[in-house]
C-alpha cells in the first residue's frame, strides 16, 4: 500500500452518531434515527407498549391449532434450537401449549462442553431431537475462507441454522417452523420486516446476514465441492410450496427478553457460564461455540460496537441499566481482543481452522474500519498493551 | 524469483502491477531513474495517460535515452502495458506527433470505428493468436482481457503476437524478440492476465 | 467481440456502504472492505465505487480508503464521488482507480472534463449523469447526489460531455434507483444513440431480464447494479449466464 503525500481525509470528522437512548451507533446496518436521535431499535421496543399481547397470544394459539397434527402421526412443528437460552425457552413455551415439536439443531462450528450439556437438557424436557452436523472438515475450510474473505468466521453457521431446519421441515412434511426472535424487531430494521412474522426466501436473502457471500461462490473460489454443500442449500421453492412450509417468530407473539428467557430456561435446567463470556455482558448466552468470540470481535472492528453493546442496550430499554452505567460497562468489555473464547485460547481455535495468529492479525487489520478507531500516522490501528483497539469517538454522544 | 523493475515515471498507479508481479512469483521494485534498473532481470513499462505527456516524463527522467540502450544491449526482457506498449513505438500521434522509444516498429494511431464501434475501447474483449508465442503460452484462443484505450499501435505483421477484432483488426499484443507489449491490462485481467505475466517472467 | 460488462456498484457514505431508493432513504449495508473482497473473489468484470457523501459535504475523495480497497481489487475499478479537480483525478488514479467518475463537478467546471482527458486520456474520464423524469415525461439532469436540478437535458449534456473529452457515460435514473423495477430503457436508448462513447446503464436493475433489456433495447454497453446484488441471492455471474443464454456477449 502506498500513501500519497498530499491526501487528506476531509468531510467525515470521525464523529459517529449514537442513539440518545441506547448505545447503538449509526454504523449499524439497517438502523435509522428519528428527530430526537432515538434509533429504530429503541422505537421498535417502545412500540411494544401499544401491542395487545393478549390478542397476539390468541393469534399464536390459533396458529398452532391450525398446524397441529390432526392425528399425532407427524410433529406439530419444527423448532430450530441451539441449546441456548432462547431455544430452551421456545421449547418450554411450545410444550406448555401442548405442541409436539421436532427439535432441530445445526451443530455449531466448535461446540463447547457446556453447549453440549444444554443440548442434552433440551432433550430431557421431553422432545424428539435431530442434530445435523455438517462435515467438520469442510466446515473448517469454510470458516477459514469466510474469515479471510468477509471477516465473518461464523458465516457457514448462519447459513446452516436457516437452511437445515427448513430442509428437515420439507423432508418430514412439517409445515410450521417456530423461530425465536425476529432480529429486526429488537435490533431495528426496515419497517416492512419489523411488522412481519413469517420467513420467506426473500427475507432470508435480504436479512439473513449473508454478507454478500453466497453458497454458490464456494465451489468456484475454494476446493469445496458442491456435493459437500448439501446442507447449506435452501430447498427449492417448489418443495417449500408443496409441503407448505411457513415460519413464525415467537418474539412477535410474546414480549421477548433474552434475560428473562434465560431465567425461565435456568429454572428448567439450562446451565450458565461461571463468568461473563469474553467481550460480552452476559454469562447466559453464546455459550455453545468457541468461534463466536472471533465473530463478535469482527463486528466490533467493522462497526465499532460488539456484543456487550447489544446486551447493554437490551437492559437500557427495559430500565434495568442506566445509559451512564451501560457506557462504563461497555467501555470495559466491548470489543476486547479475543485472547480466549469461552476459555479456549485463541491460537487453538485458529489452529482448528488452519490459521496462524499472524494471519489472523492481518485479517483483523484489513477489516478494521479505520475511520472508527485511533490510528497511527501510517493509518494502522493502534493497539494497547492488551492488544485492544481504541474507538476514535467513545463518548457515545453527549450523555456519557 | 525474477527481479522485475517497474518503471515509475509519475503517471499512474503501480500497485496493481506490483502485486500482480508478486502473485506471479516475481520480486518487483520501482525504478524512477535508469540507474535503478541496474541488476534487474525484467522490465515493465506501464502507462496510463497521453503519449506526449508520457514521453515528456520519460525524457525528463532519462529513460527515453537510456531504456532502448539497456534493453537492446543487455537483452533484458521488457513488457510494455497499455500506454507503455504505445510508447515503445516509433511515433505516436496523441497530443501531437512525437517520437516514441522506437523499440517496436509501427505508429500509434487513434482507433477509428469500422462498424460503429464506440471509442474508447473499454471492457473485456477476446484476442486472436496468429501463431503460438511464449507470451501466450497456455492461454486459450479467444480469451478475454481487459482493454481501456483510445489509441493503438499499428505493428508490422511479423511483430504481431495477438489481435482483437475492434475498429478493424487491432493489435492486442506485439513483440520483437525479448521486447514485448500488450495493449490490454494483464494485471486487471485476473487469471489469464496473471498467466501472461507469469509467461513474461519465465521468458 | 467486446463483452458487455456487468458492474456491481458500491455506494459509500461516511463509514460504510449504503443503498438507497431514489438516491434517498439510505440503508447501511455493511463495510466496504468485505464487499470489495467478495466481488474480487468472484472476479467480476469491473467495480464502480462512489462516495455519495463527499460532494454534498464539500469533501474530497478519501484517498486512503480507495488505496486500501484497490489493494484488494485485482479487477478494474471506476471511482467517483467528490471529484472536483484535476488533482483529485490524479490522486485517485495514483491510488488505484482505473477510471474516475465525475458528476457534479463536470457541470460546475466544464473544463474539468477536457483537462482530465488531456492529462490522463479520455478513457480515464467517466462522466456520471443522473437524471430524473418529470410528470410530463421530460427528463432533467440532477446533481449533488440527485438533489439539485440543473434545467439540462441529459441527452444534450451527454453529447457535450463527449465533445469535451469524456471517455464513457454512466447514466443513472434517480427515481428508479433502488426500486429494482427496471432501468429507464428509453433514456438509455436515446443517450446511447446520441454519443459514440460507451454508455453504462444504472438505476433500477432488479432482474436479469432488466439487464438484458437495457443492453438490447436500450443499446447500453454495460449494466450497473447495486440493490440487486446486495439484497438478493443473485450474483453477477448468474446475471452473465442469463445474458449469455439470451444471446448477449459476456465474459464467463
Amino acid at each position: 500500500m502506498r500513501f500519497t503525500n498530499s491526501c487528506q481525509t476531509e468531510g467525515f470528522d470521525g464523529m459517529v452518531q449514537y442513539c440518545t437512548s441506547c448505545l447503538y451507533p449509526d454504523t449499524k446496518p439497517d438502523l435509522s434515527f428519528d428527530d430526537n436521535g432515538v434509533c429504530s431499535a429503541c422505537a421498535a421496543y417502545a412500540a411494544r407498549e401499544d401491542v395487545d399481547w393478549d390478542a397476539r397470544r390468541g393469534e399464536f394459539l390459533d396458529i398452532v391449532a391450525q398446524y397441529r397434527s390432526a392425528d399425532g402421526s407427524n410433529y406439530d412443528c419444527i423448532v430450530p434450537v441451539s441449546g441456548g437460552k432462547d431455544s430452551t425457552y421456545q421449547v418450554i413455551r411450545l410444550l406448555e401449549v401442548g405442541m409436539n415439536p421436532l427439535c432441530v439443531t445445526a451443530t455449531t462450528d466448535a461446540l463447547s462442553d457446556i453447549g453440549r450439556r444444554n443440548i442434552e437438557n433440551i432433550k430431557h424436557l421431553g422432545v424428539d431431537y435431530v442434530e445435523m452436523t455438517t462435515n467438520p472438515v469442510v466446515r473448517r475450510q469454510i470458516n477459514h475462507l469466510a474469515l479471510s474473505q468477509i471477516g465473518d468466521i461464523s458465516w457457514p453457521e448462519h447459513v446452516a441454522i436457516f437452511t437445515i431446519p427448513i430442509r428437515i421441515a420439507v423432508q418430514h412434511g412439517i409445515q410450521l417452523i417456530v423461530w425465536g426472535e425476529n432480529p429486526q424487531n429488537e435490533y431495528g430494521g426496515p419497517a416492512s420486516a419489523s411488522g412481519g412474522n413469517t420467513l420467506t426466501r426473500r427475507w432470508l436473502e435480504e436479512f439473513g446476514g449473508l454478507l454478500g457471500l453466497r453458497v454458490s461462490d464456494l465451489p468456484e473460489v475454494a476446493d469445496i465441492e458442491k456435493r459437500h454443500l448439501i446442507q447449506y442449500t435452501y430447498p427449492e421453492d417448489t418443495d417449500l410450496a408443496r409441503v407448505g412450509v411457513t415460519g413464525i417468530f415467537l418474539g412477535y407473539y410474546f414480549p421477548w427478553d433474552g434475560w428473562t428467557n434465560a431465567l425461565i430456561a435456568q429454572a428448567h435446567g439450562f446451565e450458565t457460564a461461571p463468568q461473563f463470556v469474553e467481550g460480552s455482558l452476559a454469562n447466559y448466552e453464546n455459550l455453545d461455540n468457541h468461534q463466536t468470540g472471533i465473530h463478535d470481535y469482527f463486528k466490533f472492528l467493522k462497526f465499532g460496537f460488539g456484543r456487550a453493546t447489544d446486551i447493554a442496550n437490551n437492559h437500557i430499554r427495559r430500565g434495568r441499566l442506566s445509559r451512564a452505567d451501560a457506557v462504563q460497562m461497555v467501555h470495559a468489555h466491548d470489543g476486547k481482543f479475543p485472547w480466549t473464547c469461552l476459555g479456549k485460547p485463541l491460537d487453538e481455535v485458529l489452529s482448528d481452522i488452519g490459521m496462524t495468529i499472524d494471519a489472523f492479525n492481518r485479517i483483523c487489520d484489513q477489516f478494521t474500519n479505520k475511520r472508527l478507531f485511533v490510528v497511527d500516522n501510517r493509518g494502522k490501528p493502534v493497539r494497547d498493551a492488551n492488544g485492544n483497539l481504541t474507538l476514535a469517538d467513545s463518548g457515545y454522544g453527549s450523555e456519557s | 524469483m525474477s527481479r522485475v523493475a517497474i518503471i515509475d515515471y509519475g503517471l499512474c498507479n503501480l500497485d496493481s502491477i506490483l502485486r500482480a508481479v508478486e502473485v506471479c512469483g516475481g520480486t518487483p521494485s520501482l525504478a524512477r531513474t535508469p540507474d535503478e534498473l541496474a541488476g534487474c532481470e525484467r522490465i515493465i513499462l506501464p502507462g496510463v495517460g497521453s503519449f506526449a505527456r508520457a514521453m515528456e516524463n520519460l525524457r525528463v527522467a532519462g529513460f527515453a535515452d537510456a531504456l532502448p540502450n539497456i534493453v537492446e544491449k543487455n537483452g533484458i526482457p521488457l513488457l510494455g502495458i497499455c500506454l507503455g506498449m504505445q510508447l515503445l513505438a516509433q511515433t505516436g500521434s496523441e497530443g501531437g506527433e512525437s517520437d516514441g522509444l522506437g523499440l517496436l516498429h509501427g505508429q500509434v494511431q487513434r482507433l477509428v470505428p469500422t462498424r460503429g464501434e464506440r471509442v474508447p475501447h473499454i471492457g473485456w474483449n477476446d484476442v486472436t493468436l496468429p501463431a503460438p508465442s511464449p507470451l501466450f503460452d497456455g492461454i486459450e484462443p479467444e480469451t478475454d482481457f481487459y482493454f481501456v484505450h483510445s489509441y493503438r499501435l499499428e505493428s508490422p505483421a511479423e511483430e504481431i503476437l495477438a489481435t482483437v477484432d475492434y475498429c478493424g483488426t487491432t493489435v492486442a499484443a506485439a513483440g520483437r524478440g525479448h521486447v514485448m507489449a500488450v495493449q490490454f491490462h494483464p494485471e486487471k485481467s485476473q487469471d489469464d492476465g496473471f498467466r501472461l505475466l507469469g509467461n513474461f517472467l519465465a521468458y | 467481440m467486446l463483452k458487455h460488462r456487468v458492474m456491481p456498484t458500491l455506494l459509500f457514505k461516511e463509514v460504510g456502504l449504503v443503498k438507497g431508493v431514489g438516491y434517498d432513504s439510505w440503508r447501511r449495508v455493511g463495510p466496504a472492505m468485505q464487499t470489495v473482497k467478495v466481488y474480487n473473489m468472484r472476479q467480476v468484470d469491473e467495480l464502480i465505487f462512489l462516495d455519495i457523501a463527499a460532494t454534498p459535504s464539500g469533501a474530497r475523495p478519501d484517498f486512503h480508503q480507495i488505496d486500501e480497497l484497490a489493494d484488494e481489487c485485482f479487477m478494474p475499478m471506476t471511482v467517483g464521488g467528490g471529484v472536483s479537480s484535476v488533482e483529485d483525478i490524479r490522486e485517485l488514479l495514483w491510488v488505484g482507480a482505473d477510471k474516475v467518475a465525475i458528476n457534479t463537478a463536470a457541470l460546475e467546471d466544464k473544463d474539468l472534463i477536457s483537462k482530465g482527458a488531456e492529462q490522463f486520456g479520455n478513457q480515464c474520464i467517466t462522466v456520471s449523469i443522473d437524471f430524473c423524469r418529470h410528470g410530463d415525461g421530460s427528463a432533467e439532469v440532477m446533481t449533488h447526489c440527485g438533489r439539485q436540478q440543473t434545467g439540462l437535458d441529459p441527452v444534450s449534456w451527454a453529447r457535450e460531455a463527449e465533445a469535451r473529452g469524456a471517455g464513457e457515460i454512466l447514466l443513472g435514473s434517480v427515481e428508479r434507483d433502488g426500486t429494482m423495477q427496471g432501468y429507464d430503457v428509453e433514456m438509455i436508448r436515446t443517450v446511447s444513440d446520441a454519443v459514440g462513447i460507451p454508455v453504462i446503464a444504472s438505476g433500477g436493475a432488479g432482474t436479469f431480464a432488466h439487464m438484458a433489456e437495457a443492453l438490447e433495447r436500450g443499446g447500453a454497453d454495460a449494466v450497473a447494479a447495486a440493490s440487486m446484488f446486495h439484497f438478493t441471492e443473485l450474483t453477477p455471474k448468474d446475471a452473465k449466464r442469463y445474458l449469455a443464454e439470451h444471446g448477449l456477449q459476456v465474459r464467463l
